[in-house]
């Protein structure tokens, strides 16, 4: 190549931004278009108030499912509640969920067939009957404290873990997390039967109604705020009436959640910068040694 | 240059005559064997060191003369020296002894003619630096019979060359033949050696070493049945369990080794069979004291008495065990449906367990008074039908601590599967790793029930399965302890100790030199004394490495074992491997 007279020095090829060619410029060498390629926030999502409010509400609703399911263990371990009734009120929403599903899903493509469907539900509902004298007895020993502790923990891991973005293939963690918290909460009530009924409930609120909830999603958007709306009013009214301030709390929560937390979202957006592109070596070209002292 | 000559002590006094030994090829040394006396006929002498060159392959020549001289009988000087001519040789030596004076005179004559002696050199006289000569006095018969040690095979080829001493003690050894005739036989040629001092009482010995080769041979052939007879055996499967069938499998390999007709080829071969020898008779002579003993004042009946009460007392502490564990053990919380379920299903087995002995009570005491007499074949049988006894009385507690290990191992296994599971992860067989896996609803569901489950009944197995693994190791040791006391009967090596202890040349580690006599005028006189082995070195050097019984795991492996749930056998015996 020609001669080099030192670096910066023009020489007569110009620059290329490549490092398998030799060229007259030292390795760490870049022209004028240093950092030319860089590119802030191109990716960044404008949100809308509402928009982000609307998606807030599965949050919501799934924080309300947890405070139904709490009231109904609650009714039935006080013995307010008849577990053969409870019973047939969770047979007859889940025929009537199976139905709406089936409605809502006409054009789809089924993946598995009824007689699938219909095997899966005599496998749940044989077992769980099988097992429940032994689900029963199981927490005997173990002190109450604990097995509320554990539920607790249970049941904030699979809020935690739920996977918002898409609920209908239900997650692993989130779905066993809040088996594992009800199996807990059924071994105290009195009777076989009513741990079998708890887990039936369970298996309801935790495992099919999200799928339900996402088809409406997908097929009916109009639904979706309604059914938000109804499962959150139905959670409040079911904690005011066992618990008046945990009612109110539990409101001031959803209301935070679905209002306040968008709100901050969208007024941080303003702060966000992000950097894309290609990096370029730099040249420290200012003298340090002040920092040395 | 250093001559060093080798000469045996009971030559000492030896009449004169021819010095016959061998010169050590590399080193500037001698070694004189023996003396042949006047008269002789030259050529019967090289006959005769011919034939005995083939049978032990040392090379044995005539070094030199040899004269003390007596009253009347001088003047054999000349003659000596004559005899150079007919017995040609590079270096002739030419050793005489004068009456009343310790030490010798040595002149060697090489065959250009140059005469070497020994003589003091006055102070600043010219060249030869004094050319010295040695004489190292050495006992024949020990060094004849004293192996050095580290023990190096004469057939192996060995990069090692063998150092001077070794050399000098090999050509001892194997001139063995040599040492066959006499100055008192009657034949054409006299010798003088060890022999000469007085002979070995060796009739009794070769009676018995003749004796001794149809004899082996018969025994042979009965341990060829004995061992046939075990291999039926072998197909049950409870005779490697059993270690009365283990041991007599180690005594019948042993008698093999010791009974072959095939005379001990090697140093080391001998010893292991005259320790085998030798063990197994103190182990006669140990059971012998034991049934002694044991029959003495009708011991044994009363030790069969002692037996069944103390079953029924196992049974009873175990019993009460049980109904400790399940109540609340320790304040401990157990799981009251699983607790009653298993604790009921170990008191059945107890009882079942105490029927039977029950049932064997009458008999016991028989059996006992015949199995007693077993320990007339040695007391290592004697401890292996104890360690077998203790098996058999303790054989529900093997059958409890199973139970315990299979249900915790199973437990322990699902456990952690459906802790993937639950975490929403799988194992891969494939890989080897652990892999993410989105799972159907069914199986979620099954899965969480059944890991909820799991987890709340572990503890009460867990401790099932402690209190079973403690006892069960109570009784391994104990078990340990008997197996490692028969092992030591079995492998020490009692017949080296007491070589060592009552014949301790045989065992040398190297030689110590004594300055006998040191005058001007006479050849270095050194007195060569074998230095024996120690203790420590024979106890390594000799021991058995065959049958030892060790621990297959390490610590840390038994420790995970234990917390697994995997089924531990913590003695394993080595199977016998032939060095």
């Amino acid at each position: 190549m020609g001669a080099d007279s030192g670096p910066g020095a023009p020489a007569v090829v110009p620059w290329r931004k490549v490092l398998y060619e030799r060229q007259p410029f030292p390795d760490n060498y870049v022209d004028r278009r240093f950092l030319e390629e860089l590119r802030r926030n191109i990716r960044v999502h404008q949100y809308r108030y509402w928009a982000v409010v609307r998606e807030t509400g599965l949050i919501a609703q799934q924080v309300s499912c947890v405070a139904v399911f709490l009231t109904v263990w609650s009714y039935m371990e006080q013995g307010d509640l008849v577990p053969s009734a409870v019973l047939w009120v969770c047979l007859s929403c889940a025929l009537l969920g199976y139905g709406l599903y089936e409605v809502l899903g006409g054009s789809c493509v089924r993946e598995r067939t009824r007689l699938a469907d219909l095997q899966s539900s005599t496998i749940f509902l044989a077992f769980t009957f099988g097992f429940s004298p032994v689900l029963k007895t199981l927490t005997e020993s173990v002190s109450t404290d604990t097995v509320h502790a554990m539920s607790a923990v249970m049941l904030l891991a699979h809020l935690v873990s739920f996977p918002y973005a898409q609920p209908s293939p239900p997650g692993s963690l989130s779905l066993n997390a809040a088996l594992f918290g009800s199996v807990c909460l059924a071994s105290r009530l009195p009777g076989a039967l009513h741990t079998f009924t708890m887990l039936s409930c369970a298996l309801l609120v935790f495992a099919l109604w999200p799928c339900l909830l996402h088809r409406m999603r997908e097929k009916a958007e109009w639904s979706f705020p309604w059914a938000a709306v109804l499962v959150c009013l139905a959670g409040v009214r079911g904690l005011g009436s066992l618990w008046p301030e945990g009612a109110l709390l539990l409101s001031l929560a959803l209301l935070t959640l679905t209002l306040v937390c968008p709100l901050l979202l969208v007024h941080l957006q303003r702060h966000k910068d992000n950097i894309h592109g290609p990096w370029d070596e730099a040249e420290i070209r200012e003298d340090l040694s002040r920092f040395l002292n | 240059m250093v001559l060093k000559i080798f000469f045996p002590q009971c030559c000492n006094t030896a009449d004169s005559g021819l010095l016959v030994g061998h010169w050590i090829p590399g080193h500037n040394s001698a070694v004189v064997l023996a003396v042949i006396h006047y008269p002789f006929i030259p050529g019967q002498v090289k006959k005769y060191l011919s034939e005995l060159q083939s049978q032990t392959q040392v090379d044995l020549t005539v070094l030199g003369s040899w004269s003390m001289p007596k009253e009347g009988k001088e003047g054999m000087d000349s003659f000596l020296k004559d005899l150079s001519t007919i017995f040609p040789q590079k270096c002739w030596l030419q050793l005489s002894r004068e009456i009343g004076k310790r030490g010798f005179i040595c002149q060697v004559v090489q065959n250009n003619g140059k005469l070497l002696q020994d003589r003091e050199q006055k102070n600043g006289d010219e060249s030869s630096e004094g050319d010295k000569i040695i004489l190292i006095h050495y006992d024949q018969r020990k060094v004849m019979l004293s192996q050095l040690h580290p023990v190096q095979d004469v057939s192996q080829k060995s990069d090692i060359e063998p150092s001077e001493l070794r050399l000098v003690f090999q050509t001892v050894a194997q001139s063995q033949p040599l040492f066959f005739l006499d100055k008192y036989d009657d034949g054409p040629l006299k010798l003088t050696h060890w022999q000469s001092e007085g002979r070995e009482a060796s009739i009794i010995a070769e009676l018995l070493k003749q004796a001794s080769v149809p004899v082996c041979i018969f025994l042979t052939w009965l341990l060829s049945l004995w061992h046939w007879f075990c291999m039926v055996l072998k197909m049950l499967f409870i005779s490697s369990k059993l270690s009365t069938c283990v041991q007599s499998g180690y005594r019948a390999v042993h008698f093999k080794t010791v009974f072959s007709p095939k005379k001990a080829a090697t140093h080391m071969e001998f010893m292991r069979k005259a320790n085998i020898f030798v063990s197994f008779l103190l182990d006669i002579a140990l059971g012998l004291l034991l049934i002694s003993w044991l029959y003495r004042e009708n011991r044994i009946s009363k030790l069969a008495d002692t037996l069944v009460p103390v079953a029924d007392r196992v049974a009873k502490e175990l019993q009460e065990l049980l109904e400790w564990l399940m109540g609340a053990p320790a304040g401990l919380k157990m799981n009251r449906a699983l607790d009653q379920v298993l604790g009921r299903f170990f008191l059945y087995h107890i009882h079942l367990w105490s029927s039977y002995i029950h049932l064997m009570s009458p008999f016991i005491e028989r059996i006992l008074w015949y199995v007693g007499l077993s320990a007339c074949l040695g007391l290592t049988f004697a401890l292996s039908v104890l360690s077998d006894i203790v098996a058999l009385l303790t054989f529900h507690i093997y059958c409890f601590y199973v139970y315990g290990a299979r249900l915790y191992c199973l437990k322990i296994y699902g456990l952690s599967s459906l802790w993937r599971l639950f975490r929403g992860k799988k194992w891969n067989v494939l890989r080897q790793r652990v892999d993410s896996c989105s799972y159907d609803l069914d199986q979620l569901f099954i899965g969480t029930l059944l890991f909820t489950i799991l987890l709340f009944l572990l503890p009460t197995t867990a401790l099932y399965y402690l209190v079973f693994t403690l006892l069960r190791l109570v009784v391994v040791l104990f078990q340990g302890v008997i197996h490692l006391s028969v092992d030591f009967i079995n492998s020490f090596h009692l017949f080296a100790i007491g070589l060592r202890i009552c014949r301790p040349y045989r065992l040398a580690e190297g030689v110590k030199f004594k300055v006998l006599c040191q005058e001007p005028g006479t050849p270095l006189h050194l007195m060569m004394e074998i230095n024996p082995l120690k203790c420590s070195s024979v106890l390594q050097c000799y021991r058995t490495p065959t049958y030892s019984c060790y621990p297959k795991d390490s610590w840390a492996a038994l420790c995970k074992k234990l917390f697994v749930g995997e089924l531990i056998y913590p003695w394993k015996q080595k199977t016998d491997k032939t060095d």
